[in-house]
């Protein structure tokens, strides 16, 4: 999973400890550190953010290792609060959302420069969120932008229709199934533009009142929009005969980079439409997918803008060199508006992946901090007391998944047994997590409480198992009975994935006395087997927020929803927090 | 000799063929590709990007693209690394891992060779025992325990060398890899010299230089050495290209930027064009040095003629 706000949390806490720990700590006992305490040299931090990053270009990757980097690298309108995660400002010196969250409008900040001097301004955020939507461009995070009007069907590559008789394009609420959309039902961007002291709780300063003529195609309904492919088109008009009328004999235009609701208002601000109300819209802001690129730079220099010979960056940092698997140097940026408060000179970022080999350079003294979870989970018993370790909460999942389809897992008890029958609060204290019952922990949003879930107790999950046909003569629980080669439990082979497991392993055969097999399996085809159900039994899934809303969890829901376990939010209560 | 040259390098095309296709059906077998993850992609972003690396098209067309790339010596671009080409890595990495293989392999023949010598002339004594003892020690532990036990002692412990990362040539981060890699050849080596010294000393012309009265330090550098490292020589050859070739595990312990590295990565990263590149890069080194070998066999041994 990509960048997550906590995560940089993490990054700035285990900094300023070592800070602390090199500075004051020299004469300490080595005992209670786990790293060399020698001040260091120069004012450098050197900091493992995991492998060999795909591409430093902060719109084409999803994962962890890039985007720290790219976070040193680039900046967007806003950036995460260090404490809170929430968007704070940041090129955008502040911004006013329209009354149901459907229009943005961004005030830039004047004195926001490129690491070339260039000044930063609207036009290169609108070029920089349409070059992230194009198909080219192959961005993984692409729909994060796709809130924002069109965007969707721009990435998609998809079309409208226009009737060239009467020169107007069909438009969507006509074609809606069901129930046709009601104008009240529809977000304020989509309606005809009224003022903007109607439009907006605190009415946006200077020129952003402007009703341009792109103003006004944003706020007219909605277009229809329909795959470009004839083969696709043609199951979606299969299935609805009006709309089928209705597109014969008429042209389809491809939707164009210049439909999507981004605009320049003036050099200063900018206005982002939306198709929908989302008031999460501005906490995905800094995220790395809308931080400013150098049009003239990736024109230029193609896939190659990234070389540190050609790249120009917006952020605090620039890049000095990348060698490649080796090190990625980055070096204070001067042009940056707010370099005056950026303290280190420099980062270099060790492009390594072993945990074994990050500690000990960690202990040699050769590395200040990394990045979370690469203390093996078997050290944490002897590093986690000691004074430089670092213990900072993480909005990151793990959760195991039943496959519903076949085996004994087909059984909504025996599901509830294996649940049941685990002590989620040892596994917690034994790792440091918190025990979860759902997929939102506690406190991630005031007044959302976690449900309850099944409590822990094994002579229920076996009084379960016995119901299920699992049992002797007298009707008890018998685990000769049950099968446990049906079951296997399968895990991408990360060493911490596999210590959690042999733990869950272990209740299983001290509180029910079966005895289940782990099933290592190498990454991809790992996450393979899950998706197509091809496993027995049970498989382990972790994720971590992006950004804060209650949003952000929402795709996984919906996946496994679609893919894993359809009975998962009747038996939600096998997951927990992981930190560090 | 030079009919037999031209016959080794043509078979080197058909050899190189197989071996490529075997690789790209076993890529195309293993579940997932360069961009399945533990999150799903959005459906039109996977589109997009399969449209980019044009995996929308069909298998023959893919294929042959692999093979014409091939033949012309450029193996397209990185799925996984953006903007990078194949040919690129693979001229960044070889650096690192030649430098790290010969180095280990100069390492392997200095130590191996005094050690096997020593053994051979106290044979029986508890110098023997000891080389020998080491030797065992060095083929029967593997590097990726021998690796971390080095840093152990020499990087956590006494903090002589670094624990792991690269620093070019020379520089102390060299020492701890170098060595890993070098145990298991120095164990060869020692062992392959004291048996071919111990067969020399015995024979006759030995025994005719003692008898001209030169010094025992004479006789075994001047004579018996030159006999008794003849299987050496033949060994050495194969080894250097194993030892260029082969030093993926001990890359991965300490996280070395060389060709092996990237060979891993590029496995679990389902990176085709990347993986197939290393494969025919290191297919075509071991061919070319076993015909090194076998044309300077005919040099050493003038009982050899082809």
């Amino acid at each position: 999973m990509s960048y997550s706000a906590s995560r940089l949390r993490t990054l700035s806490i285990t900094l300023i400890g070592c800070l602390i720990v090199a500075g004051c700590a020299a004469s300490a006992k080595n005992s209670i550190f786990f790293g060399k305490t020698e001040p260091p040299r120069d004012n450098i931090l050197r900091y493992v953010s995991g492998s060999e990053p795909e591409t430093i270009d902060p719109q084409i990757p999803n994962a962890q290792n890039e985007a720290r980097i790219c976070l040193a690298l680039y900046e967007g309108l806003a950036e995460y609060d260090p404490k809170t995660s929430e968007a704070i400002p940041a090129l955008a010196e502040r911004w006013e959302v329209n009354k149901d969250s459907s229009e943005f409008v961004f005030h830039l900040r004047h004195d926001g420069r490129f690491s070339n001097g260039d000044p930063i301004t609207a036009r290169d955020f609108v070029y920089t969120i349409r070059r992230g939507l194009t198909p080219e461009t192959g961005s993984r995070t692409a729909s994060f932008a796709y809130p924002i009007k069109y965007a969707q069907a721009f990435n998609e590559s998809d079309v409208l229709v226009f009737d060239s008789a009467t020169k107007i394009y069909l438009l969507e609420k006509d074609f809606e199934e069901g129930n046709s959309q009601t104008l009240a039902a529809m977000p304020l961007s989509s309606l005809p533009f009224k003022s903007i002291a109607e439009e907006y709780p605190v009415a946006p300063a200077g020129n952003s009142a402007m009703d341009t003529a792109f103003h006004q195609f944003m706020h007219s309904p909605a277009r229809l929009v329909l795959p470009k492919s004839e083969k696709d088109r043609k199951k979606i008009l299969d299935k609805n005969p009006k709309l089928n009328n209705a597109v014969a004999g008429k042209q389809f235009v491809p939707v164009k980079a210049e439909d999507v609701g981004v605009e320049a208002v003036d050099d200063y601000t900018l206005r982002i439409s939306l198709s929908q109300p989302a008031p999460y819209f501005i906490g995905m802001m800094p995220h790395q997918f809308f931080r400013v690129l150098h049009q003239k730079t990736i024109e230029k220099f193609g896939p190659a803008w990234t070389d540190a010979a050609n790249i120009v960056t917006s952020g605090p940092f620039k890049l000095e060199s990348w060698k490649y698997y080796d090190r990625i140097v980055v070096t204070r940026n001067p042009m940056y508006w707010d370099a005056g408060n950026v303290k280190l000179d420099k980062i270099i970022f060790y492009l390594l992946a072993e945990n074994t080999t990050m500690m000990s350079l960690y202990k040699a003294g050769e590395l200040d901090a990394t990045y979370n979870h690469t203390v093996p989970s078997a050290w944490l018993d002897v590093i986690g007391p000691l004074k430089d370790f670092m213990d900072a909460p993480e909005a990151a999942i793990d959760y195991y998944n039943f496959n519903t389809t076949k085996g004994p897992t087909a059984d909504v008890r025996v599901r509830k047994a294996l649940n049941m029958s685990l002590d989620k609060k040892a596994l917690a204290d034994w790792r440091h997590v918190k025990a979860l019952t759902a997929m939102t922990p506690d406190g991630i949003f005031p007044g959302y409480p976690q449900p309850k879930g099944d409590p822990f107790d094994p002579e229920k999950a076996k009084r379960l198992l016995a119901e299920a046909g699992y049992r002797d003569g007298a009707g008890n629980f018998d685990p000769k009975k049950f099968d446990a080669t049906e079951i296997e439990l399968i895990t991408n082979p990360d060493s911490n994935n596999l210590s959690y497991a042999e733990f869950i392993l272990a209740q299983w055969k001290q509180n029910l006395g079966v005895t289940i097999q782990l099933r290592p399996m190498e990454a991809k085809t790992f996450f393979k087997a899950q998706s197509a159900l091809d496993y027995k039994g049970v498989s382990r899934t972790g994720y971590a927020a992006d950004y804060t809303s209650r949003c952000s969890t929402k795709p996984i829901a919906q996946s496994i929803i679609s893919n894993v376990i359809n009975y998962w939010l009747r038996l939600n209560n096998c997951c927990w927090t992981r930190s560090p | 000799m030079l009919r037999f040259i031209i016959r080794r390098v043509i078979v080197i095309v058909p050899m190189l063929f197989i071996i490529v296709s075997l690789t790209w059906v076993l890529v195309r077998l293993a579940p997932g590709n360069f961009y399945s993850g533990e999150k799903k992609l959005a459906p039109a972003v996977e589109k997009n990007l399969r449209e980019k690396y044009g995996l929308d098209k069909p298998w023959y067309v893919q294929y042959g693209k692999v093979l014409k790339n091939i033949g012309r010596f450029d193996f397209g671009n990185s799925l996984k690394y953006e903007g990078q080409s194949v040919n690129q890595i693979l001229l960044r990495g070889l650096p690192v891992s030649a430098t790290l293989g010969i180095t280990a392999y100069l390492i392997a023949l200095l130590v191996g060779i005094i050690m096997g010598t020593l053994a051979a002339l106290k044979p029986n004594s508890w110098l023997d025992y000891a080389s020998m003892t080491l030797a065992m020690l060095g083929i029967s532990i593997p590097n990726f325990v021998l690796g971390p036990l080095l840093v152990l002692l020499f990087s956590l412990t006494l903090f002589w060398f670094p624990p792991a990362l690269w620093n070019g040539f020379p520089s102390k981060s060299l020492v701890l890899p170098a060595l890993t890699l070098s145990a298991i050849y120095i164990a060869y080596i020692a062992r392959l010299t004291r048996s071919g010294m111990l067969e020399v000393m015995g024979s006759d012309y030995i025994r005719t230089a003692r008898a001209k009265g030169l010094s025992e330090r004479q006789v075994v550098t001047r004579h018996a050495l030159r006999g008794g490292l003849l299987p050496v020589v033949s060994f050495s050859g194969p080894a250097l290209a194993f030892l260029i070739t082969g030093t993926v595990v001990v890359e991965r312990v300490f996280a070395l930027p060389g060709l092996g590295n990237y060979f891993i990565n590029a496995c679990f990263n389902r990176d085709e064009p990347l993986i197939i590149g290393i494969v025919a890069f290191i297919a075509i080194s071991v061919l070319v040095f076993n015909l090194l070998v076998d044309i300077s066999y005919a040099f050493i041994d003038p009982r050899i003629r082809y």
